[in-house]
């Protein structure tokens, strides 16, 4: 390897290929390989939070989408999140729907009510867009509050969980098989959606508008759909979360803007314009803030005691300061680091 | 090393550093593990919110409860059996409280102490089918059914039942006159928990009161429109079911607007920290506190008291909601004494049950405590008090009106 000047392809079909080393397949193993040996060793508590993880990472996927492909910022996908789990606990609990029409239902509501909201990205760029996405997640909290039709007045929905042919699917262990796989799809379904033309496309419109609308782009059309796929994505996710154990039940507080601008660190701090990034990114944001508590409380047994006064103030500091460390050392995100560090090893002991 | 390894190297690093503080705490937790006494250890779940939005009075509650298990624990205990907290402030996040509800009980606590409205809804179906008894700070009446919520208590009085208390002390101090009530309310299933079952008080007593709501938005700067709305439809009273921050810009604006108007409020923004923000306009506001202040006074406080002298402070440095966790605790406490007494295996069952069997537990800073196995709340009456320089005076003893 060391004495290859580089990764050549030769045809069309190489070119296109999703992976090109064997490096990579190895390395695709080894993920595989990790993701069966988790479940069974994790406690579950970790588990849970695997599961958390991976149904966060289809809304922060959809995000990335939008956001760091297409080039449109939404502070909304919180309440995206909140649509999908409103409609999905709705139609099951209220109409006895199963699961899976649910889910589905919802994430088409989530993803044409994301399409009704994107419509100002016809309009508005960057900063301005920015604002009216805000307006979208203050309209849909406010509904999630204040409308006493959606929880039947009261206030909160406890959903149901799913039942297949007699068995209540009430365990982290199903549910991480069933994520796994979700997940997964999604995962390699946007992947993919960049080596068609609307993935081009949504690329073409972020890095020019004015060019891909002279290539023949139909920018308007492109942007809503952007709009629609991310926050449909959000819907799923925020459907999924509804039905599993741990959040089945459904109250307004889950959806506020700060769970949007968590979304929005995630990939930032994964990545813009990288699916894998998107992934890192909800991990390491899901695990990050859960891992500095479960620090602090193992402080109140230690001696430094004297700290727990303290302790929700240096828990929210270690968070910012990991953020910030994070944009100063590589603004480009954990996916980038990643790559790096793959030329790396690639080059040693050449620089470049 | 060049720029790039210096780069990746410096954030496994930072990590390291966490994970090595971290480890070396944990074995310190374990070594204090070993001294263990004969009886074995009640563990008790608990989640706080220390830097959510409710951090305000969830920090003081969250010590009192902390404290009162620390007092216990220092005078032997309950009936020989050490008590162990574990808890993590959850940043009123019910996903994050699932997480940590799901850890503790799997861990073997006994009992789960939550805080607000968000995480007691979150958990309310895992509760029942855990067989969990559980207790927190929101008051709302749908907790006090047990034929739907079995294993949910509060010790206080309900918000609905604030709400008929106010509404029944204002028509009694206006007999034979039409009084308008304004409510103004957090926007969200908190602030209308009351709205209903107030209504409810007025059509089922007749009583003359011309009742009308406003929600009060998140993160209004003012609320001088809703006070002039309230103003020309003729209220005299406005009754606020909110946190102290916002309830305290609602005073503020409504001295400026120099009316007649008078300022009623629930429990949770009749405390110090409410008077502390609005400062003189929180003058002459009435509060309807099932768990008295502490600079009221009260024979409740003295073991507080005792409690807190050697650490430099009392109860009244630490507030309303210190002495309200303090006596949530204890009446969890008191539950979990009467299952023991009744023998057996300690189980979520028992501490139920041990629970219903409550009756009239004194706390000195409020009516006694009582449960039955038809009603959770622990309280029917509450007193009210009133603001006169910046200190509370009890204006009325307890009114007990029916649910």
């Amino acid at each position: 390897m060391a004495t290859a000047t580089g990764v050549y392809h030769t045809t069309y079909g190489k070119d296109l290929a999703l992976r090109h080393t064997r490096a990579e397949y190895v390395r695709l193993a080894l993920l595989a390989g990790l993701a069966i040996w988790l479940p069974f060793n994790l406690s579950p508590y970790w588990l849970g939070w695997t599961n958390l993880i991976l149904m966060a990472t289809i809304a922060a996927v959809g995000l990335n989408i939008l956001t760091g492909y297409t080039g449109l910022v939404s502070l909304a996908t919180a309440g995206f999140l909140g649509v999908g789990a409103y409609t999905a606990a709705n139609l099951r609990t209220f109409f006895h729907w199963p699961m899976i029409p649910a889910v589905l239902v919802a994430s088409g509501m989530a993803a044409l009510i994301g399409a009704f909201f994107g419509l100002p990205a016809l309009r508005l760029k960057g900063l301005y867009l920015a604002i009216s996405t805000f307006a979208a997640q203050e309209i849909l909290s406010e509904r999630f509050r204040s409308w006493k039709r959606l929880t039947r007045g009261h206030g909160t929905i406890t959903n149901n969980p799913p039942k297949f042919a007699g068995h209540s699917f009430t365990s982290k262990f199903e549910w991480y098989w069933l994520l796994l796989v979700i997940t997964g799809l999604v995962v390699w379904g946007s992947i993919n959606l960049f080596r068609t033309g609307l993935g081009r496309s949504f690329v073409a419109i972020r890095d020019q508008d004015i060019a891909a609308e002279v290539m023949g782009v139909p920018v308007g059309r492109y942007k809503v759909i952007a709009f629609s796929l991310a926050c449909g994505l959000a819907g799923f996710s925020g459907a999924l979360q509804s039905f599993y154990p741990d959040t089945l039940t459904v109250t307004w507080e889950s959806y506020e803007i700060d769970r949007s601008f968590l979304f929005v660190a995630m990939i930032i701090i994964g990545g813009l314009g990288s699916v894998s990034g998107a992934v890192y990114g909800a991990a390491f944001l899901t695990w990050l803030p859960n891992y500095i508590n479960q620090f602090g409380a193992r402080l109140q047994t230690s001696s430094f005691k004297f700290l727990i006064q303290r302790l929700s103030a240096i828990q929210l500091g270690v968070f910012g300061l990991v953020l910030v460390l994070f944009l100063l050392v590589e603004p480009r995100g954990l996916a980038r680091l990643w790559q790096r560090a793959k030329d790396y090893f690639r080059l040693w002991p050449f620089r470049y | 090393m060049n720029r790039f390894a210096r780069r990746f190297l410096a954030l496994p690093l930072c990590f390291a550093l966490i994970t090595g503080v971290a480890c070396g705490s944990s074995k310190k937790n374990d070594a204090a593990k070993g001294a263990d006494t004969s009886k074995s250890e009640i563990k008790v779940g608990a989640i706080f919110d220390l830097s959510g939005a409710t951090a305000d009075i969830g920090t003081p509650y969250s010590e009192g409860i902390r404290d009162y298990i620390d007092y216990k624990n220092a005078s032997g205990g309950v009936e020989g059996h050490k008590l162990a907290l574990s808890w993590q402030d959850f940043k009123y996040d019910p996903t994050l409280a699932g997480q940590l509800y799901g850890q503790y009980i799997s861990e073997g606590a006994k009992v789960f102490m939550g805080w607000g409205t968000a995480d007691t809804e979150a958990l309310r179906p895992r509760v029942t089918s855990d067989k969990v008894p559980f207790m927190s700070a929101s008051n709302a009446e749908t907790l006090t059914d047990p034929s739907v919520t079995p294993y949910n208590f509060f010790p206080g009085a309900s918000y609905s039942q604030q709400m008929r208390i106010v509404l029944q002390y204002i028509s009694d101090k206006n007999k034979g006159k039409k009084v308008g009530v304004a409510v103004f309310h957090h926007d969200s299933p908190f602030g209308t928990s009351p709205l209903e079952d107030g209504k409810k008080y007025i059509a089922d007593k007749k009583l003359d009161i011309d009742f009308k709501t406003y929600a009060m938005p998140k993160g209004a700067t003012d609320y001088v429109a809703q006070i002039g709305q309230a103003k020309a439809a003729g209220a005299k009273y406005i009754i606020v079911q909110n946190v102290p921050s916002p309830a305290a810009v609602l005073a503020t604006n409504l001295a400026a607007a120099k009316t007649d108007i008078q300022l009623v409020c629930l429990n949770y923004c009749g405390n110090e920290i409410f008077v502390k923000k609005a400062g003189a306009a929180a003058e002459k506001m009435i509060a309807v506190v099932p768990f008295a202040p502490p600079v009221a006074g009260g024979t409740g406080l003295d073991e507080i008291n005792t409690y807190l002298k050697p650490k430099g402070t009392d109860a009244t440095a630490k507030g309303q909601g210190y002495v309200q966790g303090w006596y949530t605790m204890a009446v969890m406490i008191e539950g979990i004494k009467n299952a023991l007494a009744a023998g057996g295996e300690l189980n979520g069952e028992g501490i139920k049950a041990g629970l219903e069997k409550i009756k009239d537990f004194k706390t000195g800073v409020s009516d006694p405590i009582t449960f039955s196995a038809t009603y959770h709340a622990g309280l029917l009456s509450a007193p009210l008090y009133q603001v006169e320089g910046g200190q509370f005076k009890k204006i009325q003893d307890p009114i007990k009106v029916e649910k």
